[in-house]
């Protein structure tokens, strides 16, 4: 993209050393969390001098961490549900259409992604109480459902955007009332959006801490349970769990990467 | 709808199913009313859902107990709020998480601002998305795990201490745990995403004639960057400013994990009203309102100010 390269080569040498030194700090630090789940002693440290599996074998042989996955997974997948289906519904509401309080409206929408961490879990536990949900499984899909809703308004409002008005107008003049307008020529347009944006939900429900931590019940989801791990002391089986939890999370976020570039090339 | 054509698909039948044609009718006979069915549900999700949570918080924190125990009598109070100034156990880590959070934006600014200079004047168009990718890759991983990562790196027998001894540069191992730098490098490693993300946005769209422009002139590298880039990102770094502080003033689990006991922030207090019983509610609600507010006024004015830069510049 540069049409003169000379004239900012040496800048280029210097900027490209700060990228490679950036991409160091971002990946060593878990590159060594992955190593020390390797390590044949209970203690973590360097240097590493002999290495083992049983570690790993012991995370997979533990009812109760296979059960953690389990129950962190089926909670992303039920909040994202609810996530997808409020969000791409304001989505419509928002994009395109004037009307009185839209900003009010907009300002409300993207709230629950500005509000700091704690002040959400906090606020979102109060509100549990106050509508009765017990903490628990329930307590958390409706915390992480609510708080994921702005993510999908506006991924799904951008490509929104992009709908060339003059397909919904044909589908109109060829008798289609708005509800068949939207299932058979807008939905189908929003899939890739619709795809991408649950992907990100998936991701941030299943990372997430804070709000599991206080929504939660007796049953930690896996982030509380690294956590409440690691408060009682630092030990390779935790470098294992963690591991695996980056794995599973990396790998559905390349794979939704690709997936989502491959469908917005092919529409 | 009786065409022959749409007769013969689903769609095409269910358009000309009588009770299904009738309800239809009924529902688009005006657009204010084919506006009115499809905003009244959001509507009421995003006032009862997004903004009740946060005004029934502002709700608890006025008032003496919650929840209410069977047979005592609510009562108003602002009780609550006076707490906060009346002890510097509360304020002061209330001043520590803002300075904090204000330390850490700025260095998070100064760390990615080159790395997305970089991704977007120097890297061609066809391998940015791979460069940017390269980068996304670590901020799929979850915040405790990438904590727990960084607690690995910095012990008394981590990476970092391993090397500088092996260097030579010490004899015995630093204490970086459990400091505010620790706790620094924590929290730059989880927010720096959403600082490289709209610089690197705003850096994209600059056009590379006008760093030339100013390199024709006889501008050097530094006179280019400070004189056309900087004034021309000040949108980036405004939203990513704002983003990176409202994120680090939340931060829970990081400052428990990789802090001391010198350095408790604002969320650690609040949490410690919702460990113990129920009766601190209040309290707990209160000093979260109280942050919220801190931090809204300070990315809102914050914001003015770059605005204010910008048009200055722009004159």
């Amino acid at each position: 993209m540069n049409d003169r390269p000379e004239l900012f080569r040496g800048n280029r040498i210097f900027l490209s050393c700060i990228y490679w030194a950036f991409v160091l700090y971002v990946f060593v630090p878990l590159f060594l969390m992955i190593l020390m789940g390797f390590k044949d002693s209970k203690f973590i440290g360097f240097p590493i001098r002999s290495w083992t599996l049983d570690w790993y074998t012991g995370v997979f042989a533990d009812a109760e961490v296979i059960s953690t996955f389990g129950y962190s997974l089926a909670i992303a997948v039920l909040s994202t549900l609810i996530s997808v289906l409020v969000g791409t519904w304001i989505a419509v509401l928002l994009e395109g259409r004037k009307f009185l309080g839209r900003t009010a409206m907009f300002g409300m929408t993207v709230l629950p992604a500005l509000v700091p961490g704690i002040i959400s879990a906090i606020a979102f536990r109060i509100y549990a109480r106050y509508l009765g949900i017990e903490p628990g499984m329930g307590a958390i899909v409706w915390a992480h459902a609510v708080h994921n809703v702005p993510f999908v308004v506006l991924v799904v409002m951008a490509r929104l955007s992009t709908l060339p008005k003059s397909q919904i107008e044909a589908a109109r003049d060829l008798g289609a009332d708005p509800l068949v307008s939207f299932i058979r020529i807008t939905l189908p347009y929003l899939v890739p959006a619709i795809l991408g944006a649950s992907i990100f939900c998936l991701l941030l429900s299943f990372d997430d801490f804070v709000r599991s931590f206080f929504l939660g019940g007796y049953e930690p989801t896996l982030p509380v349970l690294i956590f409440a791990k690691l408060r009682s002391g630092m030990s390779p089986e935790i470098n294992a769990i963690a591991t695996v939890a980056l794995i599973l999370t990396a790998a559905i976020g390349i794979w939704a990467e690709r997936f989502t570039r491959r469908m917005n090339k092919e529409s | 709808m009786t065409n022959e054509t749409s007769g013969r698909t689903f769609w095409g039948r269910l358009v000309g199913w009588g009770p299904y044609h009738t309800l239809m009718r009924l529902a688009t006979a005006s657009p204010r009313r084919q506006f009115v069915i499809l905003a009244a549900f959001p509507i009421l999700w995003v006032l009862t859902q997004h903004l009740g949570p946060m005004l029934q918080m502002l709700r608890v924190s006025l008032t003496d107990a919650y929840p209410v125990a069977p047979g005592v009598e609510q009562h108003f109070t602002l009780e609550n709020y006076a707490r906060f100034f009346g002890d510097s156990i509360f304020w002061m880590p209330f001043f520590r998480t803002l300075a904090f959070a204000g330390v850490f934006t700025f260095c998070t600014l100064i760390l990615t601002y080159p790395v997305a200079y970089f991704l977007a004047r120097h890297v061609s168009r066809k391998n940015q998305m791979l460069f940017l990718l390269l980068l996304l890759i670590p901020f799929w991983v979850g915040e405790i795990v990438r904590t727990y990562a960084i607690m690995i790196l910095l012990g008394n027998t981590g990476a970092v201490n391993l090397v500088l001894k092996w260097l030579g540069l010490i004899d015995r191992p630093i204490p970086f745990m459990y400091t505010s730098f620790s706790m620094g490098v924590g929290i730059v490693y989880l927010t720096a995403l959403y600082m490289l993300l709209p610089l690197y946005s705003a850096l994209e769209k600059l056009p590379q004639s006008m760093n030339e422009a100013a390199a024709d002139l006889g501008a050097g590298a530094w006179t280019r960057f400070r004189r056309v880039s900087l004034p021309l990102t000040i949108e980036g770094i405004s939203s990513g400013c704002t983003l990176v502080f409202l994120i680090s003033t939340g931060f829970y689990a990081t400052p428990v994990l990789l802090g001391g006991p010198s350095t408790t922030v604002f969320s650690e207090t609040i949490a410690g009203f919702f460990h113990v019983a129920g009766d601190e509610w209040p309290t707990g609600a209160a000093f979260a309102t109280i942050m919220f507010m801190a931090a809204l006024v300070i990315t809102a004015t914050f914001q003015k100010l770059m605005n204010s830069l910008r048009k200055g510049e722009s004159k």
